[in-house]
């Protein structure tokens, strides 16, 4: 047939099919290669020597974290400063900081927080997003979380709270009682810190500053 | 089009994706490309069969 077009020709399709899927192949191999170096932990060396990590090392506990603008981001960023105590203490050692942290993870698994709550995009929107809820304004000094546990620090009133939720009257949507101990607690809530220092391109958006913000959403 | 290089981790995505659309239309075309030279070499071939 001399006027066959390639278009109705068979070859033609299987070997762009062939490219295609080839090359796909290889660029999702390539990415999870960089994603995984993207999302890798930091270390206690990185935050003393202010290496910048998208995933802080578990130390970032022993830190003050705020969540600043960037102008040139377009969005809030975590921002590590300053020591700051947490129970009571600033000198976690990775060690520590890491079994307080794991601790807190296999807590928050074990109790299902996702359930309800949203962490780092995973889970559920029926209470409120833990992702940056460190740095949520009502747990600070003189919000009115930490000031209805009738605590003095941010870290022990999480505490309180996780312990007792369901004797503080937040929202109609009650938190349950979980039955979580003061050791679980206290890694749940350097679970939470460690978590609020991640950057997330500025997930979940605009993050405790809406107009009539409810537990910072 | 191209704006900062704003990402914390540098990599070679991260490079190419510096703009809207940018790593899309990076992919695409190489991607695309290639298509092209598999369907000049299957005309040539079916030119040369008939």
């Amino acid at each position: 047939m001399a006027n066959k077009s390639v278009w109705s020709d068979n070859r033609f399709w299987q070997r762009s099919a062939a490219w295609v899927t080839g090359f796909a192949s290889v660029l999702l191999i390539w990415l999870t290669f960089d994603t995984m170096g993207q999302i890798a932990i930091g270390t206690d060396a990185d935050l003393q020597s202010g290496v910048t990590k998208r995933v802080p090392g578990p130390t970032v506990i022993n830190y003050k974290i705020s969540y600043e603008m960037s102008t040139k981001r377009g969005h809030e960023v975590p921002v590590i400063g300053e020591k700051e105590k947490f129970f009571g203490r600033d000198d976690y050692s990775e060690e520590e900081a890491g079994a307080l942290l794991h601790l807190g993870k296999l807590g928050s698994q074990a109790k299902n927080c996702m359930n309800c709550h949203t962490l780092l995009g995973n889970g559920a929107y029926y209470a409120p997003d833990l992702t940056k809820a460190w740095l949520d304004p009502a747990w600070q000094d003189g919000g009115t979380m930490q000031a209805m546990t009738g605590k003095s620090t941010k870290e022990e009133a999480m505490a309180e709270f996780l312990q007792h939720p369901s004797t503080y009257p937040t929202h109609s949507r009650m938190m349950p009682n979980l039955g979580i101990t003061a050791q679980e607690a206290k890694g749940l809530v350097a679970f939470l810190k460690h978590m609020s220092s991640i950057d997330t391109n500025g997930f979940p958006r605009n993050f405790g500053r809406m107009q009539g913000a409810v537990n910072g959403k | 089009m191209f704006e900062q290089f704003t990402d914390l981790v540098p990599s070679f995505f991260g490079w190419i994706n510096q703009g809207p659309m940018t790593l899309t239309i990076f992919l695409h075309t190489i991607i695309v490309l290639p298509m092209f030279w598999i369907y000049k070499q299957e005309k040539a071939r079916l030119e040369q069969e008939g």
